[in-house]
């Protein structure tokens, strides 16, 4: 058995140096600001979604080209779409559709509104999640957009963007492993690499906890009513943990670290070279709704 | 020969595989005017993960053989969502039901159930099943517990509750909490240990975990095949976990909580995150007189 073994101790011991709580995001916390930098947006509007979940359109959209400006440090929506797409361009939206918390279908129908008044056919955008290796549109993508909301997950302990793309992949349990810790492989697949332009991690009522497969209580979800958007994925998962992480804090009344905990956001950083997992390298820009932000 | 004896109870091998077709015979076909919206599909093995990504895994390391999924459906009514897993052993179906039991109260059907927020599962047998609906109404509620109390009326058999649960100091531990299991990854969910399987847990183990209702602490106690196997994991845990503990098997962890082991004939019990050393002790004395 190898000296190198991870274990609770270590994750016990980083915790108490940085002085804060949880144990999962305290390797997103650790070192100097150096290397490479990432920019996400946090957006949150006290109307985008109701007690019952509806979700108002006009809303997220206007949300979401917010963000974007911000993001892309541009005048307009028009303008920062068109950091994103190009007339020319096959645009495959990688979206979740996962029964108890999927991607709100106002935002997808924003996108696609959006993508075509920048010039792109119709018959060149697609929306698919499990389906996106047998989808031609996918197949023939120039760009990649990524949405999906964040939830607690009893395998990987975070589903967020850097999971959604494990349907890009002929074989997702080769992933499963250590608790999906290689998922950042698949962003170096042929079909995705350079694709991504841009990456939005719904966090309007995020699931902070599951008690098992597949399992989805909404006792476990609060309206945080907000999204992170940003060109990395690494990045928006990371600052999306940290809030969930938070919000575990309250909701328990003690430090109830992710189960199990989540590897694969730091992993992607550090062994794949994905993004950006600690949080002293991520900008991070807060626009709208304050109250309860939890970062 | 002596050792082999020894492996016997805890090498359980599963059944023969439950068809699809004997599956599907558990079902109802139609209850409160709910039908079948559509034919049931089944996934055997690894094409759960044609049904669910990585959760499938969870269901793999309980044993997992087949899955069938039925959907129900009643005009202007929600519809109902039924699941079968055949988990090949009484303990693998216990097993997936602890792994996710405390969801809410308890249910008397089948041979340990829970209903909240829509979702109904018991386990009984060697099957693990979940009836649901996504939003809560009187009569699709009346119907899930009607639903499942069918399917648990159609399983004849009844499975055995794995001994090492009777090992634990009953009268101690949090109901709720109970997670039993014989892989690492399961332990990891529950309460993170190692990356590495420090504890040699694999299907001739049996393990369960829960926390103690006087101080929250965890209660990790393992059953191995033999006294030599115990050894060697209660070798490899001290090594690699607690290496300062010289022997004396406790340790003061980082977040100023203690941990403490100690070795029955073959087993293990370890108390994790004890508010103080004598609380810690005081606990593996309990145990260890049950598995001396």
């Amino acid at each position: 058995m190898s000296e190198s073994t991870m274990t609770r101790r270590d994750f016990l011991r980083t915790t108490a140096a940085a002085a804060v709580v949880g144990t999962a995001a305290i390797p997103l916390l650790t070192g100097q600001k150096k290397g490479k930098q990432a920019k996400v947006i946090l957006i949150r509007h006290q109307n985008v979604v109701d007690t019952d979940w509806r979700v108002d359109a006009s809303i997220i959209s206007q949300m979401l080209d917010e963000a974007m400006v911000n993001l892309f440090g541009v005048k307009n929506a028009e303008e920062a779409w068109k950091k994103v797409v190009k007339p020319a361009d096959i645009v495959g939206i990688k979206t979740n559709v996962w029964r108890y918390l999927r991607t709100p279908v106002e935002l997808e129908a924003h996108m696609k509104r959006r993508i075509m008044e920048r010039g792109v056919k119709e018959s060149d955008i697609s929306i698919d999640d499990r389906g996106v290796l047998s989808n031609s549109v996918f197949a023939r993508a120039t760009t990649l957009i990524n949405v999906r909301p964040m939830r607690a997950h009893n395998w990987s302990g975070v589903g967020g963007c850097l999971k959604n793309y494990i349907m890009f992949t002929p074989s997702p349990p080769d992933y499963h492993p250590d608790s999906c810790v290689d998922l950042g492989a698949i962003w170096k697949f042929p079909a995705v690499e350079g694709k991504t332009r841009l990456n939005i991690l719904l966090m309007l009522t995020p699931q902070f906890h599951c008690m098992g497969p597949h399992h989805f209580d909404k006792e476990y979800t609060w309206l945080y009513k907000g999204m992170l958007v940003s060109t990395d994925p690494v990045s928006v998962d990371a600052v999306g943990l940290k809030i969930i992480e938070a919000q575990r804090s309250i909701y328990f009344k003690e430090p109830t670290p992710m189960r199990p905990p989540v590897r694969h956001i730091v992993a992607a950083e550090e062994k794949h070279g994905v993004g950006v997992a600690n949080l002293r390298n991520i900008e991070l820009v807060k626009l709208g709704w304050k109250e309860g932000a939890l970062i | 020969m002596g050792s082999l004896l020894l492996l016997l109870p805890l090498m359980m091998t599963p059944s023969d595989t439950v068809s699809p077709a004997a599956m599907q015979k558990l079902l109802p076909t139609a209850l409160f005017e709910w039908t079948f919206a559509e034919p049931s599909k089944t996934y055997t093995g690894r094409e759960i993960f044609h049904y669910m990504d990585g959760a499938g895994e969870v269901y793999l390391a309980y044993g997992f053989q087949r899955l069938l999924v039925q959907r129900y459906a009643r005009p202007g009514q929600e519809e109902i969502l039924v699941e079968v897993f055949d988990m090949s052993l009484p303990r693998n179906a216990y097993g997936a039901f602890t792994n996710m039991q405390g969801r809410g109260p308890a249910v008397e059907i089948g041979q340990g159930g829970e209903y909240k927020s829509g979702l109904l599962d018991f386990w009984k047998g060697r099957y693990f099943v979940c009836v649901m609906i996504d939003r809560e109404n009187d009569d699709a509620k009346k119907a899930v517990f009607g639903m499942a109390a069918m399917i648990s009326e159609t399983i004849t058999e009844q499975g055995e509750i794995p001994g090492i649960i009777a090992l634990l100091p009953q009268a101690d531990y949090l109901p709720e909490t109970l997670r039993y299991f014989y892989r690492n990854e399961i332990l990891n969910i529950h309460f993170y240990v190692a990356d590495k399987n420090l504890f040699h847990l694999n299907e001739a183990t049996d393990a369960v975990l829960v926390r103690i209702k006087s101080d929250k602490s965890y209660l990790l106690l393992i059953q191995y095949p033999g006294s030599t196997e115990a050894d060697a994991a209660l070798a490899d845990f001290t090594r690699q976990y607690m290496p300062e503990s010289r022997g004396s098997g406790v340790v003061r962890t980082e977040n100023k909580k203690w941990t403490a082991c100690r070795k029955g004939r073959n087993a293990l019990a370890v108390v994790f995150d004890a508010p103080t050393q004598a609380a810690a002790r005081k606990l593996l004395d309990k145990v260890q007189r049950r598995i001396r």
